[in-house]
């Protein structure tokens, strides 16, 4: 069942009396539990895409559906709780908070999703999701003491701990290197299935795509074609 | 408030190094409305310490008191009328002790109706006796001694008693018997009339003063508050200056965590929030520790220094502070509202 869609997304900014098309009208959906690469060379759009589908800046057109709602004509206030609530980020750096240790960044998360467990069940939550990234011995760590791969690590706990329906990731190995990332892909594939999340990630990285359900090609502002992998292989 | 603290936590020496200027700054207030308020007091405790009421001059003497001359049947008919009022004279002059010692004293003689509701304010004295601020029996003089008046007079005096915190334009008060102070001056009017309570009709020839009004035509009285009133405003202004440039530079450096924050869906007004328990917690402290340092500053002052500073004044000038540095870190967080997530993103590292 499609949880996430969008529909003839549109995105443009104004360049003195022209107009620069950036999104060209988009039709994509998500699907619960895949994970979802978003590539393209730079200025097709991918990362335009991305924080748009994210509600983290308007678009110009087009329809985003979640749970058959639209983002699109919902107020800020809204937006900022579903931000809060149905969705993770993990981003190119880890922007991890400097002053909080690693369980500290998690607890956070729990407060801005409006987490009702007492403190005993934050602290069960908090350890498992620092469980799932293999950063328990580090839960005391604050970010300045971590490694890439570490602060990464804390940043996806931190972007699932409160069971997003959608997690989005922007280049989430751009800074790593190739072991880092592909760990890091591993532990995002993982999750994406284990929490039965839909994952949408862009990514310059074409080592990376084997770890995706789908890949998402784009162009110029538009998508130029879908490759699935499926249990018998790689489809188009 | 949790993420405030853990901030302060983690960057301990930062919000301690606000905190100590701060602290600086609004001990500094703390010590010059002590003085402000102990000055004020040894400049002005007569009439200071009066209860509210109205004070007349001669129309004539156009707000200077030493101009004044009550006409006796006016003084007589508001005296009968208005209950606890009372006409009273202030000359500056000074006593000779037996070693022909020159003390500089502010006389004051006074007369009423009701001698008992006059005692209230101001000791009843018989005609060769005076009665002295306390501060002129540390210098020696004890009850009984005879003193002589100033050069205008060969009048003697003896001490009948001393009272406590009575002193006008910085000298002690001498309060000696009506007829002898018209003795002493050649004048037989009195000076000024009080009437406590709330202010009626204005007897005919008088102008009426608030107690406020009269305070500020003590001369020097309003310039040395005027003074030092102006520089714990350039304090507190000084104070609420400070949070707005630190939360300033504090939030320059953070624009891109807030961006992130609200990114994750951390709401604005909380982190509008952290900022101000942060401004509470760092001026609370430094506020505490002004008012210690200064309560023990006032307990060890030297006798001489005018220092006086009230539960009170403090809490109001603490008061001040907060909602200064309250305002000066709320205009300093307008950029947290201006910062976009999508920029903060596009930042990089933090």
């Amino acid at each position: 069942m499609a949880t996430f869609e969008l529909r003839q997304v549109a995105k443009s900014f104004p360049d003195g009396e022209a107009e620069i098309r950036v999104l060209k009208g988009i039709d994509l959906t998500l699907a619960e539990g895949q994970l979802t690469a978003l590539v393209g060379s730079s200025g097709s759009g991918k990362s335009t895409l991305l924080t748009i589908a994210a509600g983290l800046q308007e678009a110009s057109g087009g329809e985003i559906l979640l749970d058959g709602e639209d983002m699109t004509k919902m107020p800020p206030e809204k937006l900022r709780s579903i931000r809060a609530t149905r969705f993770g980020f993990v981003f190119q750096s880890s922007h991890l908070v400097p002053f909080l240790t690693a369980e500290d960044q998690l607890a956070l998360m729990l407060d801005v999703s409006g987490s009702r467990l007492d403190a005993a069940g934050r602290a069960k939550q908090v350890a498992e999701a620092l469980g799932l990234v293999g950063m328990e011995h580090r839960r005391k760590a604050y970010p300045a003491s971590l490694s890439g791969g570490e602060k990464q690590r804390i940043a996806i706990a931190r972007a699932i701990i409160h069971r997003p329906r959608i997690l989005f990731a922007d280049e989430p190995t751009a800074s790593l290197d190739s072991e880092r990332s592909h760990e890091i892909l591993g532990l995002l594939r993982k999750l994406t299935q284990a929490f039965g999340m839909s994952t949408l990630m862009v990514t310059h990285d074409g080592e990376m795509l084997p770890y995706a359900d789908r890949v998402v090609e784009m162009r110029d502002g538009r998508i130029e074609g879908h490759t699935w992998r499926t249990a018998n292989g790689i489809g188009t | 408030m949790k993420l405030a603290w853990q901030e302060m936590k983690r960057n301990r020496a930062r919000f301690a190094i606000l905190g100590s200027i701060v602290f600086l700054i609004s001990l500094l207030a703390f010590i010059v409305a002590g003085l402000a308020n102990g000055l004020s007091r040894d400049n002005a405790a007569l009439i200071a310490d009066m209860p509210e009421g109205q004070f007349y001059m001669s129309g004539e003497a156009d707000g200077t008191y030493s101009f004044s001359a009550i006409d006796p049947s006016l003084q007589s008919e508001v005296l009968q009328s208005r209950d606890g009022s009372m006409a009273l004279s202030i000359r500056l002059g000074f006593l000779n002790d037996a070693d022909g010692k020159q003390l500089g004293v502010a006389y004051v003689a006074s007369v009423s109706e009701e001698e008992n509701a006059k005692a209230k304010m101001l000791p009843t004295v018989h005609p060769g006796e005076v009665w002295l601020d306390g501060t002129l029996a540390e210098k020696g003089v004890a009850i009984g001694d005879m003193l002589t008046g100033d050069a205008s007079s060969d009048k003697a005096f003896r001490v009948a008693g001393f009272v406590d915190g009575q002193k006008f334009s910085h000298a002690p008060a001498a309060f000696v018997n009506p007829d002898d102070y018209a003795e002493m001056t050649g004048r037989a009017e009195m000076q000024l009339l009080f009437v406590p309570g709330s202010p009626g009709e204005t007897p005919a020839g008088l102008e009426a003063f608030t107690k406020g009004e009269l305070l500020g035509s003590i001369p020097s009285y309003k310039a040395e508050q005027l003074t030092l009133n102006m520089i714990i405003v350039f304090l507190i202004a000084i104070g609420g200056l400070l949070f707005g440039i630190f939360f300033y530079m504090m939030n320059v450096q953070k624009m891109g965590l807030y961006g992130i924050l609200k990114a994750i869906g951390v709401r604005t007004g909380a982190l509008f929030r952290m900022m101000w328990t942060q401004m509470a917690v760092v001026a609370g402290i430094a506020m505490l520790g002004a008012a210690a340092l200064s309560a023990l500053f006032a307990a060890v002052a030297p006798g001489e220094m005018p220092f006086r500073l009230s539960g009170s004044s403090m809490a109001w000038l603490a008061v001040l502070f907060l909602v200064v540095g309250f305002a000066g870190s709320s205009v300093s967080g307008i950029q947290i509202k201006k910062v976009s997530p999508l920029a903060a993103i596009q930042q990089g590292e933090m």
